[in-house]
């Protein structure tokens, strides 16, 4: 009579046995053992690949399996975990306050552009697991292999741009482009490896010219600052002017005024002196003449009076002299 | 019965004891060597593998995709400009008898591989201008946003539309190796080459920089002189309005007063001529009041109308 037991996949015949108590003893414990090492848990962001004599099986998801104990082997690959690298930079300390090395690495960071100048290109890639069985057989040393992918990617698409392009425009252009590239080559590694984001953190002008590059900027500020002092001064000065201007006018039309009126008032004195004066023509005029010459007369000290039988006076006059 | 069983079993300890028997996982392939020479097939699918026991040894190979990585060289490319290139490939066993014949083991191999593929990277990029080894498409770059037309360029003729070929160099030095490895029989089949760093030597770099710093000085100095210069038209543009409204302001003033002399004379013309005679009179008795004072020095004539009583 033979006892058959079942071991998951596996079937075992175990003839019976007539030993004594220690047989039976060590029996029932190589059993416990043996149940011990036929199941194992897959972890909820892992896959298991089982291989049965050294050759790939199966791979198992999350939960708990049953494996024929020493021939069946897992490996446990986190399929679900978010791998990061960086590069260009690393995180010391992750946190609240990331910390990252001062150390330089220049070396991964400076590149390259398409119009043969240096950026300093910092990036992260984040990968996932596609494939535990692919991941595990296909290729040695996968970590690597995408370091070099990544490195190799990113400098094929800064190489392809301006220095200026990849400063400023084109950075979303070159982190989808380095994501389906990368892709591409390690899916003909077929590594099981799916690159979920490629994201630059910083494309900079490398440190021995980042000054020159800030200079421009405090150029452009400068500039800024010209401008708006000489407009400033444009509309304080013009505002100024035209208050002058108004003067100008203002006054040209007082003087207006006044003129107008001067000659209003003069008129009018004359018309009123005439229309006396046409009443008694003569005696006005006389009058007048007269008044005026008394006035005239008696504001000059020096009179001359000439008969007019007198002749050759003029002579003997001292004009020069005066009345000293 | 189970006399059978249990001799079954004992044959399989014994196997297993004196290694007649052997597993091949699933990153391996295995070949089984009999006096110093390979016997058999290579073992590639993953197993329980069987060979006879003290005269077969196994050896066994990686199947997976291999690394290379190799170290930076200076390569001048056709263009005469001295570059650091850095490439790594990754490869396989393909053939794990001739690999066994050719390289025997990984090292050997690694150092087979460094001469190959840095002397297929070596002819490649002696033959390329650096514009090809750099970028990969024809793709129009746009240089520089700083500059405008009538701009000097700091470079002498900007860039030349280049013929980026950086696949295709990848490609031709992929087939390059391959060929030299098919023709060594080393059972290797490259997978892939990439050239992962490409850099200036340190004076071509430092050279660069100071173009760089140049450049960017001249476009700093281009701002500058530009808010400079806008400062100047804009009180130009203030000097020119203040003389505009200044002397619209004038002109205005003198329509203004003008019209009021015009408005002025017509007005003392108008009741003037109603007597020129007394105008005159008046007006010359007027000035003579005005014109006449204590420096003037009169001779007068008795003949005069003043003194018609003095005579008579």
């Amino acid at each position: 009579m033979a006892q058959k037991i079942n071991f998951g996949d596996g079937e075992i015949n175990i003839p019976e046995l007539n030993t004594n108590k220690i047989g039976r003893f060590i029996f029932i414990a190589f059993i416990g053992i043996v149940l011990a090492g036929s199941f194992y848990t897959v972890g909820a962001n892992e896959n298991a690949v089982l291989t049965r004599l050294g050759k790939y099986s199966s791979t198992t998801m999350p939960g708990l399996h049953f494996k024929i104990p020493i021939i069946d082997r897992i490996e446990k690959v986190k399929v679900d975990y978010q791998y990061k690298l960086e590069f260009g930079f690393r995180t010391l300390k992750p946190g609240v306050k990331t910390k990252y090395s001062t150390r330089n690495f220049a070396d991964e960071s400076w590149m390259l552009t398409g119009d043969l100048k240096i950026a300093d290109v910092r990036w992260v890639v984040q990968y996932k697991i596609k494939d535990a069985a692919e991941y595990l057989f296909n290729v040695k040393n996968v970590q690597n292999t995408i370091r070099d992918v990544s490195e190799a990617t990113m400098r094929l698409m800064i190489g392809d741009r301006s220095f200026n392009e990849v400063i400023k425009s084109e950075r979303s252009a070159v982190s989808d482009g380095a994501r389906l590239h990368m892709q591409a080559i390690l899916d003909g590694y077929k590594s099981g490896i799916s690159i979920q984001m490629v994201q630059l953190q910083g494309v900079v002008p490398p440190e021995p010219v980042s000054d020159s590059f800030n200079e421009v900027n405090r150029a452009k500020q400068e500039q800024e600052t010209a401008i708006n002092e000489a407009k400033q001064e444009y509309n304080k000065r013009i505002y100024n002017i035209e208050g002058e201007a108004e003067k100008i006018i203002n006054e040209a039309r007082g003087y207006a005024i006044d003129r107008v009126n001067t000659a209003k008032g003069d008129v009018a004195s004359f018309e009123k002196v005439l229309k006396a004066y046409k009443k008694a023509p003569q005696i006005t005029k006389d009058r007048i003449y007269l008044e005026t010459m008394e006035e005239v007369l008696s504001k000059i000290p020096s009179k001359v009076l000439v008969s007019s039988e007198l002749e050759n006076f003029l002579p003997m006059l001292n004009v020069n002299g005066g009345s000293k | 019965m189970n006399r059978s069983i249990f001799s079954i079993v004992l044959i399989f300890i014994f196997l297993i004891l004196s290694g007649g028997l052997f597993v091949v996982n699933e990153k391996d392939q295995a070949i089984i060597i009999q006096f110093g020479k390979p016997v058999g097939n290579i073992i590639t699918d993953a197993g329980l593998k069987f060979k006879i026991p003290l005269i077969q040894t196994v050896i066994k190979f990686d199947k997976r995709i291999l690394e290379w990585d190799g170290s930076a060289n200076e390569i001048p490319t056709k263009d005469n400009k001295y570059i650091f290139i850095d490439a790594f490939a990754r490869w396989k066993i393909t053939d794990a008898l001739q690999f066994y014949k050719s390289a025997k083991n990984e090292m050997l191999a690694q150092s087979r591989l460094d001469d190959i593929i840095d002397g297929a990277v070596r002819d490649e990029i002696t033959n390329r201008n650096m514009d090809e080894i750099i970028r990969s498409t024809q793709r129009q770059m746009e240089t520089s946003e700083e500059r405008e037309e009538g701009d000097i360029s700091a470079e002498d003729s900007g860039i030349q539309v280049s013929q980026g070929a950086r696949l295709d160099i990848l490609q031709s030095i992929k087939n390059n190796v391959a060929s030299r490895l098919s023709d060594l029989k080393m059972g290797i089949e490259v997978v892939d080459v990439q050239l992962k760093r490409i850099n200036y030597n340190q004076q071509v770099q430092a050279k660069l920089f100071n173009r760089m710093i140049s450049e960017q000085n001249m476009i700093a100095e281009k701002y500058r002189g530009q808010g400079q210069g806008k400062k100047q038209e804009i009180l130009g543009m203030q000097i020119q309005k203040s003389k505009e409204v200044r002397s619209q302001a004038y002109l205005e003033a003198q329509i203004i007063k003008g019209d009021a002399d015009a408005k002025a004379v017509s007005i003392y013309a108008k009741a003037y001529n109603k007597s020129p005679e007394f105008y005159n009179f008046k007006k010359s008795l007027e000035t003579y009041t005005k014109t006449l004072d204590s420096t003037t020095k009169v001779i007068m004539s008795t003949d005069g109308k003043y003194f018609k009583y003095l005579t008579k």
